[in-house]
């Protein structure tokens, strides 16, 4: 999660070709990536496709450190594993599929500014839904600053240690309590704050 | 643990567009019991709770990956209507960042939502019964995580026939990949090419327990300690 800020900013200070095109034209991509995901089901298409995402990925000068984003959801897919009794073929499928939508998913991340992919979405979907959408990125945000405050505290405390498991868990849930009490506070000065700015269920972009 | 971490393409078509329509149906049945003042109101808190949310998916408790959802005290603080759009809030942004499908965003919320909305009627429930936080809070925690992963359970073999059709595609496309066989060995194939549910089962089951037990008492310290703090949040009385 701590990474969010640094996607945040490489979407906002990146100056590839793929960062100056249009959200409207990424979301889309995106879109026509998913269709791949789901109609594509052979390995010679998946892998192309993922050839292809792995290219846009290099050329627009992303980090390597934010590759490994692409990784992580691998883990969940070698439970297919089990299901499908260690099939070869269906494993690197799964593999390559898995790849392909994380991959289009953080190119999309790192190159577009939230603010934008839901300034796109809000012209299909209901306002009060892009609103809480709105809201919750900016609560992340609120809330690692709080989580990183609380961490010294949690560190003062003994953290989390496998050889202390009770108190171990006693630390994170004060923690997780501390993180929202503290933000159930933040939510009602974001909501007073919202409203003498003139908040009307609706949040609007600038260029509206 | 009942996130149905499963990346796009997998589920058949079918599921995951019935996930969308199911699910839009259920959040605009839920929006008619909140009124639109009060809804404005309440959305920050609702960001603020699904970010804790997605901030709780991101922590990982053990090597293997689990995380908290905190789904189940979101659904005791925010209601049962609130905590189904704060579900698919976080469905999304998960999704955004591929902890999850973007097509299977309609299944997870309707398996994570069951958590919420069930963990809050439990709450309720055995808070009149007992009226003992902790008992009332780990119960209704482990009874509303048990049913939202026989959900999940039960949305991953409704895939099965799907399965078995990506399990037996040839490859098809530029390249053929064939493993070399023998007509003898077709029977085993056959065989083999069924999809083992059983086995899925056999292991979600046990790390689920363990990840049941594990958040029951992270959301019954989490609620204790917002009881010493804040008991007007819980809202014991009456």
């Amino acid at each position: 999660m701590i990474q969010l800020s640094y996607l945040d900013y490489l979407a906002v200070e990146g100056k590839s070709w793929l960062h100056h095109l249009s959200p409207k034209l990424k979301v889309i991509g995106m879109a026509l990536v998913l269709l791949g995901i789901v109609t594509l089901r052979s390995l010679s298409g998946l892998f192309l496709l993922y050839a292809i995402l792995l290219t846009l990925f290099f050329i627009s000068r992303i980090p390597l450190r934010i590759f490994s984003l692409t990784l992580y959801p691998l883990i969940f897919a070698f439970l297919f594993i089990f299901i499908s009794g260690f099939q070869i073929l269906f494993i690197f499928l799964i593999f390559l599929k898995v790849l392909c939508g994380s991959t289009g998913v953080v190119l999309l991340l790192a190159t577009t500014p939230y603010p934008s992919i839901f300034r796109v979405l809000g012209r299909v979907l209901p306002s009060i839904f892009v609103t809480a959408l709105f809201l919750t990125y900016r609560s992340i945000f609120i809330l690692l600053k709080v989580f990183e405050e609380t961490q010294h505290a949690l560190y003062l405390r003994g953290g989390f240690q496998w050889r202390h498991p009770w108190r171990s868990l006693n630390n994170i849930s004060n923690a997780f309590g501390h993180l929202i009490i503290k933000g159930i506070d933040a939510s009602e000065r974001m909501y007073e704050s919202m409203v003498l700015r003139g908040f009307k269920n609706k949040i609007h972009y600038r260029g509206e | 643990m009942s996130h149905i971490h499963l990346p796009d393409g997998v589920l058949p078509v079918w599921l995951w567009v019935s996930g969308f329509i199911i699910a839009i149906l259920v959040g605009a049945i839920l929006f008619r019991f909140v009124k639109k003042e009060d809804l404005a109101r309440r959305l920050p808190l609702l960001g603020m709770m699904a970010a804790a949310m997605v901030l709780g998916a991101s922590v990982e408790i053990v090597p293997i990956a689990y995380h908290v959802n905190l789904t189940v005290i979101s659904g005791i603080l925010l209601g049962p209507s609130l905590i189904f759009l704060a579900t698919l809030v976080v469905n999304v942004i998960l999704g955004l960042f591929g902890h999850g499908g973007i097509t299977v965003i309609g299944l997870n919320t309707l398996v994570l939502s069951i958590e919420g909305i069930l963990g809050y009627f439990l709450f309720r429930l055995f808070w009149s019964l007992l009226r003992r936080l902790t008992p009332a809070i780990f119960l209704a925690t482990f009874l509303a995580l048990f049913c939202s992963t026989l959900s999940m359970i039960g949305v991953v073999s409704l895939g099965t026939p799907h399965y078995e059709e990506l399990i037996h595609q040839e490859g098809k496309g530029l390249f053929e990949f064939h493993f070399l066989k023998e007509k003898e060995d077709h029977q085993e194939d056959v065989a083999e090419n069924k999809v083992n549910l059983k086995r899925f089962i056999a292991i979600v089951l046990p790390l689920g327990f363990i990840g049941w037990m594990m958040e029951g008492v992270i959301t019954t310290l989490i609620a204790r300690y917002i009881h010493r703090l804040r008991p007007d949040l819980l809202r014991l009385e009456g």
